[in-house]
């Protein structure tokens, strides 16, 4: 037995019943007490929006705010190892560590258009997303999260295009678009995207954005590449949109400014986009391009479908729009040859 | 009176004081997170009524089309049925759903199979309905892949390394490996065959290819342009052919309209379409019937009518050329009402 300095006894032996009894009905008390208190302050209405506010104006701006003067801003990457096409042309560009920090959390937007494999060309292949996705992971990134509004069935699409299987793998998860996640976006001057639902839930807590996309002829376009994967954000009807398909690609194109784009044409789809279906739509090209500009990435796939800015308009219209350089080599791109 | 007091560890201190630690944390976690408030959500708290209409879903397969699609040994279903009408086609093929819908489209259906053991090849059979013969001969014609053998499936029937594409009558139908090989393609062939004996028959088919003069003719460029034919609104429903002549190469091109005048209101609006553009007359003695021929950047066009047909030379790459063709088509035409 003990003296206190006090002079009151205090008994000391285990825990008995009564004091147990009492220890359950403090806690409880403090829990009661947090849930009212969290009830109290609950606001089921979420915070007041912006006076006037009634849709979001864009997705972001997740583009690299510091580059090193004289950083090479785009590298075309001839080869056909597209794991390593991607590894050298980051690598060209600073490292992914560059691009992403420690606790990023990323969000790669791929082409999951169509529940087609990835031997028809028509999607996003899997081994760039398991390029880019690792490569996040490796520099840091907490979490890479992986997307496209398909439409039509999406967890076939991601699953039937090996998509969902290479984010799997390299730990990335996949984001499939639900209606909880569109909200209206207005663009500020914009004729078309005016109270549109686009797909802005999937950028909760994302502060990086890659854009990773195929290289693809397209019946209505002209071609299918990095800007006009901009159009898988879009919620809604939005094949009303193909009456003035330039146009809402520019539009797209203020929409969002990534991070990092990677541009696919280890493979290209020449003919019959953006579908495809036979084997002899696509050709070899070759090329891996890794650009900070959507706009200079598109211009070279243009290249490699054998088309000019004339034939695809809203390359172009994007650049006077401000999304980016439409004449790549004034970015004096790097060039490597990954198979020499 | 005595208090008495539990004896406390200092291993169970330790641990509450861990506890209370973590849920500090959660706490903080928490306040973070709220001050970082996603825009997105509280836009969508208040969202005004949408411009655009909800996602679409892909209809049930309700489809008259769906029941023709057959289900074949050897070719497991890996999905039910789907069809799309001409609202939601757009949600299967994108921006390709533009050439259905021009040329007259009306439903289709398509079912996902495996072929053989799991990781065996993955096959999609795609049946469009377009409404008529001439329609699906359009999309068939429309996407042809250059130098892909013809099929004995039917008169317009072609195969690649790993697909099958052909007509029967007012059906367009596509069956798409993701691979190639020659077993597969027995296999794609014996598909087609179930199916072609479910659509109804076809009667007879008109042979695209034999509205146009044999010599220097590339049988399989033959289309049949539903809408806005070398990019002039409403110059619909055009046979062209392209051809490889000893002065260079051609387009021929032949439309049959209803009435003679209304093939040479055609004709006139086509020609003040190339005067717009820029085209200019040249001197061509010895074009027949002295027909104007017109020109730019060395790309030559001569339009004629014969009898209630529009028809003419397209793109031709040399005044000879140009001439050549134009006098294998016009007779050709003659006679013909």
């Amino acid at each position: 037995m003990k003296q206190p300095a006090d002079g009151k006894k205090i008994q000391t032996r285990g825990l008995n019943r009564r004091d147990f009894l009492k220890r359950v009905g403090y806690a409880s008390a403090v829990a009661l007490g947090t849930c009212g208190l969290g009830l109290a302050l609950y606001d089921p209405k979420g915070p007041a929006p912006a006076e006037g506010q009634k849709a979001l104006t864009g997705l972001g701006d997740f583009s690299r705010r510091a580059m090193a003067v004289g950083q090479a801003k785009i590298a075309i990457i001839r080869g056909t190892d597209r794991a390593v096409m991607v590894e050298r042309g980051v690598k060209a560009l600073g490292g992914m560590e560059a691009f992403i920090g420690k606790g990023d959390r990323v969000l790669i937007k791929v082409n999951a258009a169509f529940a087609t494999p990835a031997s028809l060309g028509a999607t996003t292949h899997p081994e760039t997303l398991a390029a880019v996705a690792g490569l996040c992971f490796k520099a840091g990134a907490a979490q890479v999260l992986v997307t496209d509004n398909p439409i039509n069935n999406p967890d076939s699409c991601f699953e039937i295009t090996g998509l969902a299987a290479a984010a799997r793998a390299a730990g990335a998860r996949v984001i499939a678009p639900r209606p909880a996640l569109f909200v209206p976006v207005s663009l500020p001057g914009g004729k078309l995207l005016q109270n549109w639902p686009v797909m802005a839930g999937a950028f909760t807590g994302v502060n990086k954005v890659m854009v990773v996309s195929p290289v693809k002829d397209h019946q209505r376009a002209g071609a299918s590449m990095t800007l006009k994967n901009f159009y898988g954000f879009l919620g809604g009807r939005r094949n009303v949109f193909h009456q003035d398909i330039n146009g809402i690609i520019t539009e797209l194109s203020q929409l969002l400014k990534p991070t990092l784009c990677v541009l696919d044409g280890t493979v290209s789809m020449m003919t019959n986009g953006p579908t495809g279906g036979s084997l002899s739509d696509l050709k070899d090209t070759g090329t891996m391009v890794v650009s900070t500009d959507p706009v200079a990435a598109d211009a070279v796939g243009l290249e490699l479908l054998g088309r000019t800015l004339a034939d695809v308009p809203y390359i172009l219209m994007a650049e006077h729009a401000g999304a980016g350089i439409a004449d790549y080599r004034r970015l004096n791109p790097v060039l490597l040859n990954t198979s020499a | 009176m005595a208090r008495r007091k539990a004896k406390v560890g200092a291993a169970q201190k330790l641990t509450g004081y861990g506890i209370l630690a973590v849920l500090g944390l959660i706490a903080v976690g928490l306040f973070i997170q709220q001050s970082r408030f996603n825009p997105a959500v509280i836009v969508a708290m208040r969202a005004p009524e949408l411009t655009g209409r909800p996602q679409a879903v892909a209809g049930p397969a309700q489809a008259a089309t769906a029941a023709l699609i057959p289900e074949v040994e050897g070719f497991a279903p890996l999905a039910p049925t789907q069809s799309y009408g001409p609202e939601t086609l757009s949600d299967k093929i994108d921006g390709k759903a533009e050439l259905y819908l021009s040329a007259g489209f009306k439903e289709m259906s398509c079912r996902s199979f495996g072929l053989g053991d799991p990781g065996g090849a993955h096959v999609e059979v795609l049946l469009y309905d377009m409404g008529s013969a001439p329609n699906a001969f359009a999309v068939f014609s429309g996407q042809r892949r250059p130098g892909s053998p013809g099929s004995s499936l039917t008169p317009n029937a072609y195969a690649t390394a790993n697909a099958l594409f052909f007509t029967q009558g007012q059906y367009y139908v596509e069956i798409v490996a993701d691979r190639a090989s020659a077993a597969l393609h027995r296999s794609l062939e014996a598909y087609a065959k179930a199916l072609l004996a479910k659509l109804p028959a076809a009667g007879e088919t008109q042979d695209a290819a034999a509205l146009f003069p044999e010599e220097g003719l590339v049988r399989e460029t033959v289309r049949l342009c539903p809408t806005d034919t070398f990019c002039l609104e409403g110059l619909n429903n055009v046979f062209t052919g392209e051809y490889s002549l000893k002065g260079g190469k051609a387009t021929a091109f032949i439309a049959v309209r209803d009435t003679l005048e209304q093939a040479q209101a055609e004709a006139k609006r086509y020609l003040d379409f190339l005067a717009a553009n820029g085209y200019q007359k040249v001197q061509a003695p010895g074009s027949p019937g002295d027909l104007p021929v017109l020109v730019l950047d060395n790309s030559f066009e001569i339009v004629f009518v014969e009898g209630r047909t529009l028809a003419g030379v397209h793109d031709a790459t040399s005044l000879a050329a140009a001439l050549e063709l134009a006098a294998q088509l016009r007779n050709a035409l003659k006679g013909k009402p």
